[in-house]
């Protein structure tokens, strides 16, 4: 058995609007496995961040976890107290955001920021900066000694990216939850982001966890996938089953949309018809049936077990072709 | 046939002081160049697309097309009129025939005012009210497949595609010739990118638009655009029929941003042209060729000067001392 560092079991999270209770994800299990790198692959709205922010024990106030368990290490995440969360949140876990921009904060430098971070290590100033000089230049930041001087508007977006992932790096954590980190990054730093978060999963043996929409991304860090679809995880398995062999009708259309791998070029590209649909009144039945070209009566009826394809390769449909 | 828009060494320069500060700074050339000669063509019923990183310049080149901002030296003809220099006043009515969508789905729709102003306030400006104003904003909400009662909903009320729909609509209204889409798939899923695509080579084909795309993403432009133009700092690098640009690519530049892309195959052998660095700053140009100080063919003469335009075959064009060679078949 793979040991896990954070498992989580049938996970459902709702939230509270004047509108309804919106419930933002149903019944999730996911494990992220020991020095493994995870990715979340969904559009806009699957709820995603809802996860991330539940693992982190940071949901907006309406948020309610309605059943489930989320453990990080052994121990489940709801239960501790808000001194025994600090004390997991910036070592055990840290998390890289996605706007790079507004993570730093703008009237501090970096040296101090970074210096900041490590308050819990009882060793001198001198040896925490030096310690953020050496991240800083692992994550190929040039001349880091003098860049500690820095304020964040010295540095591009790409620079200021490397600077989160060095602070969410320099406590070592068990697990680091990176929310879309290249999304506002050129196509070009974007696969020098990618590298750099290999090499350094390699170096460091942390867990990743990795949330994205862009699927080429995750094909090329992650070792296991999990596609969501309006709060469900509707297919998970390794990489190659997820985008070789993928079983899901969702995760099919979803491959298929994507223009980079439409070799011939056409005039009209391929879509997903339909729209998500409200997750304040579920439909019945498998929540992908209206959009869904294989949908049956059973799949208007009944949600869908859980299938397994192969040993870790699982998917929520009626109609797996196996 | 005589083309719909031709740039011809368009030049912007941005003041970067003030003329006193320059003065006492002995600084003679307070300035910097956003678009440094850039020629280009657009045909009637063709999809010209732009591509380059953050900073390259491609805002500001369609910003220059809609008169936006103020225009160094160089010359833009729609239609054989020059639009270089015009007054706000004698701009206007090409403002009829030239639309643009804004980068920001959202943001660039007013919060305050329903779907329904958003979309008369062109009729207004140009003082154009149809007398059926109610039709006419149900006709171009269906043009973009948006229901008619959506012109009651306030922007925040719309996803992130049907923002781009009502963007997309607004930019209709007033019948243009020519849609200038700065990146009209930033930040949109996969799925509803494809269809907002969809909807724009429709429209091409129904009304014989002409667009000009303005992105980042060369899998959205190998799909839409008949010509492409790789702008560096400024500069066209290379710039021709799609097909040719990017399976003949002359230009290291246009090989490493190709390579660049990410591959949904797990098992895929990456042959990454690797590009170090990032876009220097307009401020600190690099001499000689700009794209030197990142380019892994680097050699000695690229250092001092910038490479003269180089032809390679009809529309086809490069500006490289050491070329690629075109790979054979």
């Amino acid at each position: 058995m793979i040991e896990s560092v954070l498992d989580i079991r049938n996970l459902s999270v709702s939230y509270a609007t004047p509108r309804g209770t919106v419930q933002a994800l149903r019944r999730i299990n996911l494990k992220v496995p020991r020095a493994k790198v995870v990715g979340l692959v969904g559009e806009s709205g699957c709820g995603k961040s809802t996860l991330i922010s539940a693992v982190i024990r940071l949901m907006a106030e309406n948020a309610l976890v309605a059943a489930g368990e989320i453990r990080f290490l052994g121990q489940d995440m709801q239960y501790l107290s808000p001194p025994e969360l600090r004390g997991i949140r910036g070592r055990d876990m840290s998390m890289v955001f996605q706007d790079p921009m507004t993570a730093l904060n703008p009237v501090f430098t970096i040296g101090r920021q970074m210096v900041d971070i490590q308050y819990r290590d009882g060793v001198s100033k001198k040896a925490k900066a030096k310690r953020a000089a050496d991240m800083l230049s692992l994550v190929g930041i040039p001349d880091a000694v003098s860049r500690l001087d820095n304020y964040p508007h010295h540095f591009s977006g790409g620079m200021c990216q490397r600077i989160t992932i060095a602070m969410a790096l320099l406590v070592q954590p068990k697990l680091l939850i990176a929310d879309e980190p290249t999304t506002a990054l050129d196509a070009t730093l974007e696969v020098q982001i990618i590298r750099l978060l290999k090499e350094l999963q390699a170096d460091f043996q942390c867990a990743i966890l990795f949330i994205s929409h862009h699927l080429n991304v995750i094909a090329e860090l992650c070792d296991f996938v999990g596609v969501m679809y309006a709060g469900e995880l509707v297919e998970k398995g390794s990489v190659r089953d997820i985008f070789q062999r993928p079983a899901h009708p969702y995760t099919r259309a979803l491959l298929e949309c994507d223009p980079s791998v439409i070799e011939e070029r056409t005039r009209f590209l391929p879509t997903i018809p339909g729209e998500i649909p409200s997750l304040i009144d579920l439909p019945e039945g498998c929540i992908f049936h209206d959009r869904c070209p294989k949908a049956e009566q059973v799949c208007t009826k009944t949600r869908p077990p859980e299938v397994s394809i192969t040993e870790h390769h699982t998917a929520l449909c009626h109609c797996l072709e196996v | 046939m005589e083309p719909l828009l031709e740039v011809d060494q368009l030049r912007v320069r941005f003041k970067t002081k003030s003329a006193v500060k320059a003065f006492f700074e002995k600084d003679d050339d307070p300035y910097i160049d956003g678009v440094m000669g850039v020629s280009f063509a657009i045909a009637p019923g063709q999809t010209y697309g732009l591509v380059g990183e953050s900073g390259s310049g491609k805002t500001t080149v369609a910003r220059a097309v809609m008169g936006l901002v103020p225009v160094h030296s160089g010359a833009i003809r729609y239609n054989q009129n020059n639009l270089v220099g015009l007054s706000r006043d004698r701009f206007k009515p090409f403002r009829k025939d030239i639309a643009l969508m804004f980068q920001d789905p959202a943001g660039s729709l007013s919060p305050r005012l329903k779907i329904r102003s958003i979309l008369a306030e062109p009729f207004r400006i140009h003082g154009m009210m149809p007398k059926n104003l109610p039709q006419e904003i149900a006709r171009l909400l269906k043009m973009v497949n948006l229901s008619p009662s959506m012109g009651d909903l306030y922007p925040h009320q719309l996803s992130g595609g049907q923002a781009r729909r009502v963007g997309v609509a607004r930019a209709l209204a007033l019948s243009p010739k020519l849609i200038i889409a700065d990146e009209p798939t930033a930040g949109l899923d996969v799925s509803v990118q494809g269809e907002i695509l969809n909807l724009m080579a429709r429209l091409q084909d129904d009304m014989g638009l002409s667009f000009l795309i303005i992105t980042h993403n060369l899998a959205v432009v190998r799909h839409v655009s008949d010509h492409v133009a790789i702008m560096y700092l400024g500069r066209f690098l290379e710039q021709g029929p799609t097909q040719t640009v990017f399976h003949q690519m002359r230009h290291p530049y246009t090989q490493a941003l190709l390579s660049a892309h990410a591959s949904p195959d797990p098992d895929a052998v990456h042959h990454r042209i690797s590009i170090s660095g990032e876009i220097p700053g307009l401020v600190a140009r690099p001499h000689g060729c700009e794209f030197h100080t990142r380019c892994p063919g680097v050699q000695e003469k690229c250092r001092r000067q910038f490479p003269d335009k180089a032809i390679a075959g009809s529309d086809h064009q490069y500006y490289c001392h050491y070329p690629l060679s075109v790979p054979e078949n």
